[in-house]
């Protein structure tokens, strides 16, 4: 009898066990299949849906929320997908939603993705119908790859003449290619473009420490042009300064270039001076005059200070600048 | 063939029939069912360790070795399952069944029951045709079960898979046309090692020899049955699922 239980308790078990497992499996694959889930369906319409079935998953943003429930044809262009969406989802998808047919992986099933529209829209209800939006299909694809492929047949063979071309010597390039004389020249260029590369390479290094040491050193014009800000303040209203002064300076220049307009062009004695050479002349007869005047009227002097009714005067004359000479001495 | 159909039919009628051995019942599903748990684990712990092991090089040369949870899942569950299990089934409890029962009709034991008044064919065909049939579509989802877990353990060695990544690909891939055909099927699978097991034993030739041949030709006889019955099941559901 014990041993009739214990059969019978090990019996069940591993009826319950498997009993058990089965129902897992079939909860969870249901569950995928949204059959256990609170649904609502919306619908897309399509002009191909390039071998979509019933059951396939739906997408919004890459997460799974629902499956195709059914499809149908509406017309000869025109295909209906009827989408079991799962309830907890409706407050994330709007009615402005794109409904797209892809490809799970590149060999997958094929799946409806939704994704966003731009712009604010109201949440979508039961029974509504998204916009859709059809991908290229493979065939599609495939003849797209025909014509590049087309030509790319066509450029190969164009390339190939060319390649003919540039080897037996045809051409700038084929020159370029065979002539030895050339390529030795154009090593040499390279080598003295390499030179000049190194020269100027120093050349910029030295320039650099320059300008290193005088954006660094306060103590030269530049640097503390530079650095000194207080120097570039001075400096700026010196610039300043000089500006209105040069602006001074070109009207001053204006009027006196106006005076010597009204000089030159009017007949005033100025003019008359400047311009008359013979009234040079004339002042030079009468200055040799005025000197000779003025000998004769030295000599005249002279006289008068040996002339006794004159004489006195002068040795009173003399008398009074010994005297003041002397009281500058004390 | 005839005989074989009459048969059939004859479990058919008696095993709705009262009244019903319950008793006898417990006893062969405990024989046909825990009894082989620990061979069709073995078996199926084996099967999903080499499938997988088998199928990720050629996977990995193609990029698709994420593709194995549900490439070994939809092949356990949908086949390799099922089909291994009650092929391991039909060699040892077909055999056990043609063999005990050949053994009984030599020492004309059947022929006892008969003239005491016992109907042998309800009290020993019934019950193991029963058994066997209630038996094996649990066998075969422990069997499943134990071959996905061995699938998983190389995956998780080789690839890294975690358990929960393994089994959401597993049944993201599984569908109702795939667990609901395979577990219809199992039950006829289970149908039929009983009914070609009972059939050879009961009308078992005489002489020891006869014993010997009977459990050889329902192992024979029941692998036959059960591809055939595999390739009807198959076509049945591609009518059905468009698989």
């Amino acid at each position: 009898m014990k041993h009739s239980n214990a059969q019978k308790l090990r019996l069940g078990t591993f009826v319950i066990i498997s009993t058990i497992i089965f129902i897992i499996a079939v909860y969870l694959i249901g569950q995928r299949q949204n059959m256990f889930n609170k649904t609502f369906t919306i619908s897309a319409y399509f002009q191909n849906v390039n071998g979509l079935q019933k059951g396939n998953n739906v997408r919004y943003s890459g997460i799974d929320i629902g499956t195709v429930k059914d499809i149908t044809m509406i017309n000869d262009s025109t295909i209906k997908v009827d989408m079991n969406i799962q309830e907890k989802i409706i407050a994330h998808i709007k009615k402005n939603g794109i409904a797209t047919i892809g490809s799970d992986g590149l060999v997958g099933n094929m799946i409806v993705n939704i994704v966003p529209g731009k712009g604010h829209s109201e949440m979508i209800s039961n029974g509504d119908v998204i916009e859709s939006y059809s991908k290229i299909g493979a065939d599609d694809i495939l003849s797209t790859l025909s014509v590049s492929s087309e030509n790319a047949a066509i450029l190969t063979a164009d390339l190939l003449k060319i390649t003919n071309a540039m080897t037996e010597g045809k051409g700038t390039l084929g020159v370029l290619l065979n002539d030895t004389i050339m390529a030795k020249e154009l090593r040499q260029s390279v080598t003295n473009l390499k030179t000049a590369s190194y020269g100027a390479t120093k050349s910029i290094t030295d320039l650099n420490d320059i300008i290193y040491s005088l954006k660094t050193n306060d103590n030269t014009v530049l640097g503390m042009l530079i650095n000194d800000s207080i120097s570039g303040k001075k400096l700026k209203s010196i610039v300043n300064n000089l500006e209105s002064s040069s602006v001074e300076i070109e009207k001053a220049v204006g009027n006196i270039n106006t005076i010597v307009d009204d000089f030159n062009s009017s007949e005033g004695a100025f003019n008359y001076i400047v311009k008359d050479s013979s009234l040079v002349n004339n002042l030079k007869s009468t200055l040799k005059n005025i000197n000779e005047g003025t000998d004769k009227f030295n000599q005249n002097m002279e006289a008068l200070k040996h002339n006794f009714l004159t004489r006195g005067y002068f040795r009173k004359l003399e008398r009074q600048e010994k005297k003041e000479a002397n009281n500058k001495k004390d | 063939m005839g005989e074989l159909s009459y048969f059939t039919s004859r479990f058919l009628k008696e095993a709705f029939k009262r009244p019903f051995e319950f008793k006898e019942l417990l006893k062969q599903c405990y024989n046909m069912g825990n009894r082989s748990l620990l061979l069709v684990g073995i078996t199926g712990f084996i099967i999903g360790l080499v499938l997988t092991l088998q199928t990720r090089p050629t996977l990995t040369e193609f990029g698709a070795v994420s593709w194995m949870p549900s490439m070994v899942g939809i092949s356990i569950v949908r086949e390799i399952g099922p089909i291994i299990t009650a092929l391991v089934c039909a060699g040892r409890i077909g055999s056990g069944i043609g063999a005990e029962l050949g053994s009984m009709r030599v020492t004309e034991q059947i022929d006892a029951m008969e003239v005491s008044g016992t109907n042998p064919f309800k009290y020993l065909v019934v019950t193991r045709v029963l058994a066997v049939t209630l038996m094996l579509p649990l066998l075969v989802i422990l069997g499943d079960a134990i071959a996905l877990f061995g699938s998983y353990l190389v995956e998780h060695v080789k690839g890294n898979v975690s358990f929960m990544l393994f089994f959401n690909q597993v049944f993201d891939s599984l569908e109702f046309g795939d667990i609901v055909p395979a577990t219809v099927k199992s039950f006829f699978f289970g149908l039929a090692i009983g009914i070609v097991g009972c059939f050879k034993g009961y009308y078992c030739k005489k002489g020891t020899a006869g014993v010997g041949k009977a459990a050889n030709s329902a192992v024979v006889f029941t692998s036959l049955l059960l591809f055939v019955i595999d390739f009807i099941a198959v076509f049945v559901t591609d009518i059905f699922y468009d698989l």
